[in-house]
């Protein structure tokens, strides 16, 4: 299948220093791609050259086989959405109002959202669940509603895939679960990817056993290091690699006689 | 006409927090309350047209305003005419106009900066015109060339602090606050420099009383200069006043939802400093206007941009034809704008504050 996204060989520089280089990856329609990292590997700076907000230093970003260094924001907005690590609230907007600005790259500089764009803010709203907030102040939400309010905003924009930074940081189990149970209702019902950097290796497991295809992906010491499956890549040695850490898997047997992959991180390791 | 539209709007808030009712009522009652909005500035303009030192019944006023509208000769006495006509009529819309400029371009940086503590004069534009006022008043002499120099000083003040953004090839939102605060603080060392330097007898007092706002020589030549300025900045703005809900959403959001940020923001900015600049140099520094009918706009009718920004150019008309009423009236010696507005701007807010329980902060 051809890749919504490629990401071909690229470097990142921030004011001399090489952040990441030479990194590559593609996405394809319908899978999740979780991106791995410790503190500071350039996670966040990796999705920010894809979403067109940083320039790369060199390397190819494609979209639907088209580069975005020219494209703008607007067409790159038509491509993928974004749903932030740390949203800054700042005005009680409506939980409505927030959600119609995925809208933004459909209406014209001068236009306002028209009742269509409403109902399909609204519809995205219900698809994840908060159909019922909609004439709330959004500051008034906990994390984990804020955040779906934030999924929805992506889901009104209407794009093939989503990107999401840290989705579920901050956020309780409840919440967390949500979050992934969001995803999966998403990616198997609409066809959507999503490309989520995350600090939870069990997200991988969790995804897989939901049955979504699920990639994962290493990033560490300015490389890409490992891709693949969450059984390739979601091993004791390569987390342990990635992590610096001691790391056991276990296997938990669910009620249902199904195992459900999770990672225990044991202890920290020096490396000399 | 400005209490019923208060406790109209407030209604309408409440009514929307109660949570349960469908939106068709909400709609509804948002809606009810538009030819409030639009038609409040012109029924308190009219209203101040019979006030004042001396005072001119209701049908004088109207029958006047339909005899020159109309181009007919007036039967009304000749001193009415000039009074409502060339004195009263001209310094009620200005004031309506300033008060609409001060507050419309204050709540388009409010969302702009993300920061709801901002006003018009963010990025120096008051205090560039101040500077040019100063400058004029010192050195010629001359209306308008004070106007001139005022506006083209405020205009200056922010490009300086768009440039001093610029270092960055972008212009965070950060970066244009801190361009502001170097720029508004040079210029407004350059005005204690001039006061230093000016004409104790007549000068200093000019410049005083320019810097803390007037109507009081207000005239139809003025409406026509300054207008241009001020009523492309309004309509600027009123263009783009959903953008603006995008943008506040921070610039690396307002991107990815599909906005180039640096063009809409350099588009607002443009059109806030010229509604801005135009109304401050033919009335003076006004302070609070810009800061505060933005937030009793948010009071009344939340904070979505597309709703509150006509709503606060419709806010600041009301209030500083008001104000300015208050200002003609109380004494014959007319208190500077400046003061009355925070005098009168103030204690209201606080009740307004405690009315709405602050709209959702």
């Amino acid at each position: 299948m051809k890749p919504l996204l490629e990401v071909q060989e690229l470097s990142f520089k921030y004011s001399g220093d090489l952040i990441f280089d030479k990194v590559s990856l593609d996405i394809k329609p319908g899978e999740v791609f979780c991106l791995l990292g410790p503190n500071g590997c350039g996670k966040t700076t990796l999705l920010d050259c894809i979403l067109g907000w940083l320039k790369p230093c060199s390397g190819r970003i494609m979209l639907d086989g088209a580069d975005i260094t020219d494209m703008p924001a607007r067409r790159v907005a038509h491509h993928l959405a974004y749903v932030p690590q740390i949203h800054e609230k700042t005005f009680p907007y409506l939980v409505k109002d927030i959600v119609l600005m995925g809208r933004a790259s459909y209406l014209g500089t001068f236009e306002a959202p028209s009742d269509e764009d409403v109902m399909i803010a609204e519809r995205a709203l219900e698809m994840v669940g908060m159909g019922s907030f909609k004439e709330r102040p959004y500051t008034q939400l906990s994390g984990g509603e804020g955040q779906l309010v934030m999924v929805a905003r992506a889901l009104a924009q209407h794009t093939p895939m989503i990107i999401m930074d840290e989705p579920t940081a901050h956020l309780d189990y409840h919440h967390e679960l949500t979050i992934l149970e969001t995803i999966v209702k998403l990616v198997r019902d609409s066809g959507l990817s999503v490309l989520m950097a995350t600090h939870n290796p069990n997200h991988g497991f969790h995804l897989q056993k939901s049955g979504v295809n699920v990639r994962v992906a290493m990033l560490k010491n300015k490389r890409m290091i490992h891709v693949g499956s969450t059984a390739e890549v979601l091993s004791e040695y390569k987390l342990g690699e990635l992590y610096d850490i001691l790391v056991r898997i276990v296997d938990c047997v669910l009620e249902d006689g199904g195992i459900l992959k999770q990672v225990v991180p044991v202890s920290t390791i020096t490396r000399s | 006409m400005l209490p019923s539209s208060f406790t109209g709007g407030g209604a309408a808030k409440t009514r929307k927090h109660g949570g349960n009712n469908s939106r068709l009522e909400v709609g509804t009652t948002k809606r009810s309350l538009v030819p409030i909005f639009i038609l409040a500035p012109f029924l308190v303009i009219l209203f101040s047209l019979s006030i004042g030192r001396y005072p001119i019944d209701a049908s004088s006023v109207v029958q006047v305003l339909w005899c020159k509208l109309t181009l007919q000769p007036c039967p009304v006495d000749e001193i009415y005419q000039t009074v409502v006509w060339d004195i009263r009529l001209p310094r009620a819309v200005l004031g309506a106009m300033v008060g609409g400029c001060l507050a419309i371009s204050g709540a388009s940086f409010q969302g702009l900066f993300r920061n709801p503590l901002v006003n018009a004069g963010l990025l120096g534009v008051s205090s560039g015109a101040g500077f040019g006022a100063s400058v004029a008043i010192v050195m010629f002499d001359n209306v308008l060339i004070t106007y001139l120099l005022a506006f083209s000083c405020g205009m200056l003040a922010v490009v300086l602090s768009y440039l001093i953004a610029r270092v960055y090839k972008a212009t965070p939102t950060i970066m244009l606050v801190l361009g502001g605060v170097i720029v508004s603080s040079v210029f407004s060392a350059l005005i204690s420099l001039l006061k230093y330097l000016a004409d104790p007898t007549d000068q200093l007092p000019a410049i005083v009383f320019w810097l803390m706002g007037s109507l009081a020589n207000a005239r139809f030549n003025d409406i026509l200069i300054a207008g241009v300025p001020m009523l492309i900045g309004i309509s600027g703005l009123l263009l783009l006043r959903w953008r603006i809900n995008v943008l506040s959403m921070g610039d690396r959001e307002a991107h990815t939802l599909g906005i180039n940020t640096t063009l809409n923001k350099g588009i607002v900015i443009a059109c806030a400093s010229l509604a801005t600049a135009g109304a401050v140099c033919v009335s003076g520094i006004i302070g609070w206007v810009g800061l505060v009918m933005p937030h009793i706009g948010r009071m009344l009718v939340g904070n979505d941009n597309k709703v509150l920004i006509p709503v606060s150019l419709s806010l600041g008309a009301v209030f500083l034809v008001i104000v300015d009423d208050v200002s003609r009236i109380l004494t014959g010696g007319e208190i500077p704008l400046g003061i009355l507005t925070a005098l009168i701007g103030g204690p209201f807010f606080v009740y307004l504050l405690k009315k709405t329980k602050g709209g959702g902060w």
